[in-house]
């Protein structure tokens, strides 16, 4: 157990070392140059030649990569050249919009999986129907989605708001998740306007993992449920329902896991244009508008801490399979 | 044999015309055409037949839980104490199973839920935890109240089948009113199930181990007078403890009776060829093989479904199918019980060839240990200081339980794998080459079986056009037809695959034929004809044939030399004669005696626990905790295999030396 956590805190250094250098080698590659991007058309060769060696940029890639390592080590991820902030903290600033809605669509995404992938094994009418309805829902890329889902749901029924994370002019905020701080507030009123903005991006993006999750539970429950051990809880007349969810479900974490990792992960990566679609303040806005403007470090930052957190939820994934299987553990 | 309480024994479950049939894309597969059978309250009935006969189908149906799918017809009655499981409602078919009926199953490790402590599984069962340590007591499990808190993967394959038993035992035989649906009685049984359906609950566990679950088996049913279905291919098992033998052919049953006279004077032509086919490890008589194959379950049966395979069979026997008719508390499906005779080839071990010099294999002291998982340095020791010489056209078995280091051993024989230690020496550069278990597993399914050969021939450098050709003679030579090879491996049958199996290990020209258990997945009948197959190409091509097997009979069948293995060393060595008709180390004595026969009611003697764990650290000789004439000093002193006087053999027991010991010395 020890051993298989040590394993993946080492991967997770060797593979942050390879995004931070692949978006450095990218950087060299682009034809944009930040210094020139920050200064405009019209500043002179000499000026732009100051203000590369001063930020580093003269030197030769593999340097600047080093020199960039120290820096993150120390916790210096540069300043952002758009906001003239330090990066981390407008990291800061947009990152728990971000894993809010992440967390709440993972969420979503885990409790819809569940609800597919289980529904088929009780055979009535309305599985098949939910079902086609996900597959559906989960093939249109989520930026249609979004515009339809606001075309409809705020300008057509005008129950659902357009877009960010809030109406209330001083929304509170104490851990910069809103649906926490409304409660840790007691403001029940905050609590709902928190919830009623984030349905709609929440939802579209956890329709493709839940479908992909549910799609995994179905098979591997429908797979685990042939199994020698269910033919003899069977035989010892526990009812069917209690036999999916006392010895299917549990036997089939396995598989359903490493897909949910993998979907978590990429929710995360999608949560970038679901928030250009809603106006969603976290790190996918923030990373649209530094990619338009080649503002090279927000956008390291940005992959950075995309990356450790997928990394980290894999590892977490993998951690939980351990725990879910005794036979693993030893 | 009987139980005690000899008042007329009641009904607990009632078959009558079970048809039981599947479509698949072929057909319809007829599993069981038209079977009746009745269960009696305390009484143990094996039911024996081969893979294909239906025999667990008709298990799985007496639980009302037949092979589930929409294309699967079932027909008939089948009652549990009155209740209907055919056509029942499914919630009181599900009572009656929690209530009244248990199951054993033949692989306790899968028979588990994987991920649930022992203690949480028994409980699915309505056992708290009182009765859950009491029922793993009572069924010989140590320590019960800490294993209620393990995984079943931390238990012994003797212990899980256990804690199956006890789980079977769990129902505690009241049905609840609103289930039951007719008057029988069940008053007698409370506390325990009325009927245990066991389908081969010892095949997957050491001989030894068997022994002692059949003799659980046994007393459960005194002790509780629960009805056993005990459902299995091994006539041997049956014998031991079965009051009844339902004899299933084709998914018919062709003879039914008192186990005692359907193994002396048994009437079926079946049953005569089944019990003439089976290998003994206790007696050296002629084992005959059955000529033919199983009738295709695809096919609609127009007369006795033996017919094609009787000696005796005449024109009526093809054209009417015979009824099973009852008389002197026997039933037999037969027009021709009195002119059946069994007319088969009687297999007969080949001569022997001069003993040759020339030594083709040699490991010398290999050792090899394995790394155990977990945090500490410990080590496993798979096999230690191992010596064996292997000349041409010689066999040699190598027997033991599971997990005694014979598998690890042939992997080093082969050059799979290096030995930590000693050396092993082979006299050509061509490897031994390995027949397995699973034929069908080792084929590689997409590819058919000539392709497979004719790769084998490639590596060993014949000519391309040369090729067809030699796989068709390979092909032939292992009695197969040479239109085989078009096939693919998964359109042929159990034992054609192992003589293709065979076929492709022969395309390199080895000195050496490893088996790894060759015939312990087939059927007695199919097994001898394999055997014979193996034998013959070690007279003809003067192959050295090395057999590795936790079956005693095919070690007798089979080999001139036997090695007798415990825990990684060998613990007695000799010709194959000696050791059967007089084996010395305790261990060799006990798996003989464990090891079934077809005396009826015979009840094996056994072999007290099992083997011990292989991480654990034996100081002395490592068999002293099962054996019986154990000294102190034999838990201090290691024993190693030496030359026994006058006896022509070695043995690693101290105890024997001293008792045998020549007068003058």
């Amino acid at each position: 157990m020890r051993r298989a956590i040590t394993t993946r805190l080492v991967s997770l250094i060797l593979v942050v070392l390879a995004l931070t250098f692949a978006v450095f080698l990218v950087q060299t590659l682009l034809p944009a140059d930040p210094v020139r991007a920050f200064f405009g058309r019209n500043a002179s060769p000499e000026l732009i030649a100051q203000k590369q060696a001063e930020l580093g940029y003269d030197q030769p890639i593999f340097q600047q990569y080093f020199g960039f390592l120290g820096r993150v080590a120390s916790g210096d991820l540069g300043n952002s050249l758009q906001t003239r902030r330090p990066v981390t903290s407008d990291l800061a600033n947009f990152l728990p919009a971000t894993f809010e809605l992440a967390l709440v669509a993972a969420i979503l995404a885990g409790l819809g999986g569940l609800v597919l992938g289980v529904s088929a094994q009780f055979g009535s009418a309305g599985p098949p129907i939910l079902r086609t309805l996900a597959v559906t829902l989960s093939s249109a890329p989520s930026f249609l989605l979004g515009i339809l889902g606001i075309l409809f749901f705020y300008r057509r029924l005008d129950w659902l708001p357009a877009g960010g994370r809030s109406s209330i002019d001083d929304p509170p905020d104490i851990t910069g998740f809103f649906l926490l701080d409304s409660i840790l507030s007691l403001d029940p009123s905050a609590l709902w306007d928190g919830i009623l903005h984030l349905i709609m991006p929440a939802t579209i993006l956890a329709v493709g993992p839940a479908v992909a999750i549910g799609r995994t539970l179905r098979a591997t429950l429908a797979s685990t449920l042939e199994t020698d051990h269910i033919r003899s809880v069977r035989a010892m007349g526990v009812s069917e329902r209690r036999i999916i969810t006392r010895h299917g479900l549990r036997n089939s974490v396995g598989p359903v896991l490493s897909v949910a990792g993998l979907q978590v992960g990429l929710l995360i990566a999608g949560a970038v244009v679901v928030e250009v679609v809603f106006s969603w303040p976290g790190v996918g806005l923030y990373l649209s508008q530094a990619i338009r403007v080649s503002d090279f470090p927000a956008v390291v930052g940005v992959v950075l801490v995309l990356a450790i957190t997928y990394v980290l939820v894999n590892a977490i994934v993998d951690i939980l399979q351990l725990a879910a299987d005794p036979r693993q553990r030893t | 044999m009987t139980v005690p309480d000899m008042t007329v024994p009641e009904i607990v479950a009632r078959v009558r015309d079970l048809t039981v049939q599947f479509e698949v894309a072929e057909g319809t597969i007829h599993a069981l055409r038209g079977v009746d059978l009745d269960l009696r309250r305390g009484e143990i009935v094996a039911l024996v037949g081969e893979s294909g006969s239906g025999k667990s189908v008709l298990g799985a149906t007496l639980l009302g839980l037949p092979p589930s799918s929409r294309r699967t017809r079932v027909d008939g009655e089948v009652t549990v104490a009155g209740v209907d499981m055919l056509t029942g409602e499914q919630q009181r078919k599900r009572l009656t199973r929690r209530h009244l009926l248990g199951a054993v199953w033949q692989d306790p490790l899968s028979s588990m839920n994987p991920t649930m402590r022992l203690g949480d599984q028994l409980r699915e069962r309505g056992l708290d935890e009182v009765r859950s340590t009491s029922l793993l007591g009572e069924v010989g499990v140590d320590e019960p109240a800490r294993r209620l808190r393990q995984w079943p993967h931390q238990l012994s394959g003797g212990q899980r089948q256990r804690a199956m038993i006890a789980m079977a035992l769990g129902a505690d035989g009241r049905l609840p009113a609103e289930a039951a649906e007719s008057t029988v009685s069940i008053d007698d049984v409370h506390g325990a199930p009325m009927l245990v359906i066991a389908d081969e609950p010892t095949t997957a566990l050491d001989v030894s181990v068997q022994a002692q679950v059949l003799l659980l088996f046994d007393r459960l049913r005194r002790d509780h007078g629960c009805a056993v279905l005990l459902v299995t291919h091994d006539l041997g098992v049956a014998a031991s403890i079965a009051d009844r033998i339902v004899v299933l052919y084709a998914g018919q049953v062709c003879e039914d009776g008192a186990a005692a006279d359907v193994l002396e004077t048994p009437k079926h032509p079946y049953t005569k060829a089944l019990l003439a086919a089976r290998l003994s490890a206790v007696d050296d008589a002629g084992v005959r093989s059955i000529p033919g194959a199983a009738p295709n379950p695809l096919e609609r049966l127009d007369g006795c479904s033996f017919a094609p395979r009787c000696a005796s069979a005449q024109q009526d026997c093809r054209d009417s199918v015979p009824t099973l008719e009852r008389s002197d508390g026997r039933s037999l499906a037969c027009h021709h019980p009195h002119s059946a005779v069994v007319e088969v080839a009687l297999s007969t071990r080949l001569p022997r060839n001069e003993p040759s010099d020339e030594v083709v294999l040699e490991l010398r002291n290999v050792e090899k240990t394995f790394a155990l998982p977990g945090w500490g340095r410990n080590r496993m020791t798979a096999v230690a200081d191992v010596s064996m010489t292997v000349h041409a056209g010689e066999s040699i078995a190598i027997v033991g339980e599971s997990g005694c280091g014979k598998t690890t051993l042939l992997r080093m024989a082969c050059g799979l794998l290096a030995p930590d230690h000693g050396t092993v020496h082979r006299s050509t550069t061509t490897p031994p080459q390995l027949v397995y278990q699973d034929a069908g597993g080792s084929l590689t399914p997409w590819l058919s079986v000539g392709r497979q050969i004719e790769e084998r021939l490639a590596v060993v450098g014949v000519a391309r056009r040369d090729r067809p050709e030699r796989a068709a003679e390979l092909l032939e030579r292992v009695g197969l037809d040479p239109r085989a090879g078009r096939s693919r491996p998964t359109t042929l049958s159990g034992g054609q695959r192992q003589r293709a199996a065979i076929a492709r290990a022969l395309a390199s020209a080895p000195k050496v034929l490893v088996c790894d258990e060759p015939v312990s997945a087939l059927d007695a009948s199919l097994a001898v004809r394999v055997l014979d197959l193996i034998d013959e190409l070690r007279a003809e091509l003067g192959l050295a044939v090395l057999l590795v097997t936790h079956d005693l009979a095919a070690a007798r069948y089979l080999s001139d030399q036997v090695r007798v293995m415990y825990l990684g060393r060998f613990v007695e060595s000799a010709a194959t004669d000696n050791l059967f008709s007089d084996p010395v180390h305790p261990y060799t004595r006990g798996l003989l005696a464990a090891s079934p026969t077809i005396e009826p009611g015979r009840l094996a003697p056994t072999l007290k626990g099992e083997p011990p764990a292989a991480a654990e650290t034996v100081v002395g000789c490592a068999f002293a905790s099962r054996c019986s004439e154990v000294e102190p000093p034999c838990l201090e002193e290691p024993q190693t295999l030496r030359p026994l006087p006058v006896s022509n053999r070695s043995v690693a027991c101290r105890v024997q030396f001293r008792d045998r010991r020549p007068p003058s010395a």
